[in-house]
């Protein structure tokens, strides 16, 4: 944890707002002045809160999902990271620089060199075809015709459409047009990534694969990306923190398993209820102290403290033992038992009470 | 407050205003003659220049490639058609009077299209004069062009163009303005310059919106064509005007059909051009 928190923070966000509406003006001032909450907003200004006083920082090197429902503003929020919407209020940094003073050529430079995007709607030209629309990023910024083409297919290589570079986007199905949506937004090689709900119009087989190597690729080639999905289980495979946005606030921002066992509220709390917690909830957050533990811990299996739910019951059914021994670097640090166990299936956050 | 008074004031007034502008401006109404003629009677002598099988035989090519063989052969023997019943001469004077008053309709509509389709003001405030030139009589734009231009082509290219440009200004600036939001989205978030969002993204949007007022404009100055052959436009329009006031009913029929036929060659071909452009969008 100490290494990440380290790690430098491409994208730091910092208590921004966006009001829509013709009285914005007079809604932000009394926002500020008077420390005005949505709903008053909405009654005496007429304006609506897309996005209220929200706060994040993205990592290099990490993928940040927000997750919420329809209209819980996490697509005017990704859209404030690079600037197609204004915030009326706050500041966004990225790699440092408040994008809100960036003049015009600075702003296009940082888009196209730093940040890339992906959509929903993909936006893929139907009058290029696949290599022309992956080359599309470079291809405005004026890069030659060779080089840019290199790159994309270079990128196409990557989400593996090699074959499909002379193709037009109609001919390609669902899936496949959404990696070309990618594959442009890798041929820029930006830093930072968003994806504004790339998979959520996907069948279900094709999106879980998708969001696998999509997770892969990042890693592999060490982007960073912000992720918006309205589907907690995509965020959860996906995303290495999480944040939950509702009516324009974000409630909660942590990992997984943080979230599936403390949610913050009772929304979160029904959102995580149907979560399987087999791979999320790890034997760090179970464990009781040695001590605690009645028997002798001799005998036990062990296990490491990063171990899941799913890895633990297999240990005790094949072993027929009552509890595993959680050991770091060779010392005894905790004790799981079948009760832990069983609360930390229920994603209980006592689960460590004995 | 005496109302009778009104009208014949206001009618001096125009007189006035008419009479001036050709004392005082003619050196401007002379040139704008000679450079209208010297375009029309260009394409006239173009036209005029390959023998009527010719002419046949390219049309039919032409809508051979885009409708298919038997649409291509109906064309051809079409235009034959028309030079069997003695009208060639007529037929080709106002073909390249049509594609005059289309060219200078263009060259003005396109860019007024795209400039109201950038910018929103310039669409409202357009509006309403568009309203007005396609709601009056055609006829109407004659008067003052014939007293300023004279009897003639020139008169007929001016009333025309102003015809045929409407259609033109909105359908082009309809294309612009209906750029799908996703890609102007993807064109800011790639970081694209306002050039190249235009050039690359809106206008190939709007191409087939564009070849439709293309179309629409080709067919007001067809009908707009006919109309101005009371001033003495020349081609089939005078011959119909002509066989009316003698009375000739079959000429005026022949005249008729020989328009039709033109009309619908051109037609057809603006129209499958655009319908080639919206393919290529899908």
């Amino acid at each position: 944890m100490t290494q990440k928190e380290t790690a430098e923070i491409l994208i730091d966000c910092q208590s921004v707002w966006k009001v829509f509406g013709k009285r914005s003006a007079e809604a932000i001032k009394a926002i500020t002045g008077r420390g005005l909450g949505k709903q008053e907003v909405l009654k005496q200004y007429g304006c609506v809160v897309g996005v209220s006083d929200a706060s994040l920082q993205v990592r290099r090197g990490e993928i940040f999902c927000i997750m919420g429902l329809s209209g819980s503003g996490k697509s005017t929020l990704i859209r404030l990271l690079n600037r197609l919407i204004e915030p009326s209020l706050g500041k966004v940094m990225v790699k440092g620089r408040d994008i809100a003073t960036m003049d015009a050529v600075t702003l296009r430079e940082t888009r196209a060199r730093h940040i890339g995007m992906v959509f929903q709607s993909v936006a893929l030209l139907p009058q290029r075809n696949v290599l022309e629309n992956a080359a599309f990023g470079l291809e405005v910024q004026g890069v030659p015709r060779d080089k840019r083409n290199r790159a994309a297919e270079a990128s196409l290589a990557k989400v593996g459409l090699s074959d499909w570079k002379l193709r037009y986007p109609r001919e390609l199905s669902g899936g496949m047009q959404q990696r070309v949506g990618l594959a442009r937004a890798l041929t820029s090689d930006p830093e930072i990534i968003l994806m504004d709900e790339p998979f959520s119009a996907l069948d279900p087989l094709i999106r879980r694969q998708l969001q696998d190597e999509f997770r892969q690729l990042t890693k592999e080639l060490g982007k960073s990306a912000v992720f918006i999905t309205h589907d907690l289980d995509e965020a959860i495979r996906i995303g290495d923190r999480i944040a939950i946005m509702k009516d324009g606030v974000i409630i909660q921002v942590g990992t997984a398993e943080e979230i599936v066992m403390n949610p913050a509220d009772q929304y979160v709390a029904d959102f995580v209820a149907g979560i399987s917690r087999l791979h999320l909830v790890k034997a760090h957050s179970m464990m009781i102290a040695p001590g605690e533990w009645q028997g002798a811990p001799q005998g036990l299996p062990r296990c490491s403290p990063e171990a899941d739910i799913d890895t633990l019951i297999g240990l005790i059914t094949e072993t027929g033992s009552d509890a595993v021994a959680v050991e770091e670097g060779g010392t005894l640090v905790g004790i799981v038992t079948i009760r832990n166990l069983l609360m930390g299936v229920r994603g209980e956050p006592e689960a460590r009470a004995a | 407050m005496d109302l009778s008074a009104f009208a014949p004031a206001f009618d001096k007034q125009v007189d006035t205003i008419l009479s001036w502008l050709s004392d005082n401006a003619g050196f401007l109404f002379d040139g704008a003659r000679l450079v209208l003629e010297g375009l029309f009677n260009g394409i006239l002598w173009l036209v005029n220049l390959p023998p009527f099988y010719v002419v046949a035989i390219l049309a039919g090519l032409a809508v051979w490639r885009l409708m298919g063989l038997k649409f291509g052969i109906l064309a051809a023997l079409a235009m034959v058609f028309c030079a069997g019943m003695g009208l060639w001469p007529e037929t080709m004077s106002t073909l390249a009077l049509v594609i005059a008053a289309s060219v200078i309709a263009l060259a003005i509509g396109l860019p007024l299209g795209v400039a109201a389709g950038l910018m929103p003001g310039l669409d409202r405030a357009l509006a309403p004069a568009l309203d007005l030139i396609q709601t009056m009589p055609p006829y109407i734009y004659l008067l003052p062009s014939i007293a300023l231009l004279g009897f003639g082509p020139a008169t007929a290219l001016v009333a025309t163009v102003i015809v045929a440009m409407p259609p033109a200004i909105r359908l082009t600036s309809l294309g612009i303005r209906m750029t799908p939001n996703e890609f102007i989205e993807l064109a800011q978030a790639l970081g694209t310059g306002r050039m190249q969002t235009f050039f690359k993204i809106r206008l190939p949007f709007a191409v087939p919106s564009i070849m439709a007022g293309v179309n629409q404009s080709l067919m007001m100055a067809f009908g707009m064509v006919v109309i101005a052959g009371i001033v003495g436009s020349g081609g089939l329009g005078e011959t119909i005007y002509g066989a009316i006031r003698k009375l000739d009913i079959a000429r005026s029929i022949d005249a008729s059909i020989a328009i039709v036929i033109l009309t619908m060659v051109l037609d057809r071909l603006t129209q499958s051009m655009a319908a080639a452009a919206q393919k290529a969008e899908e």
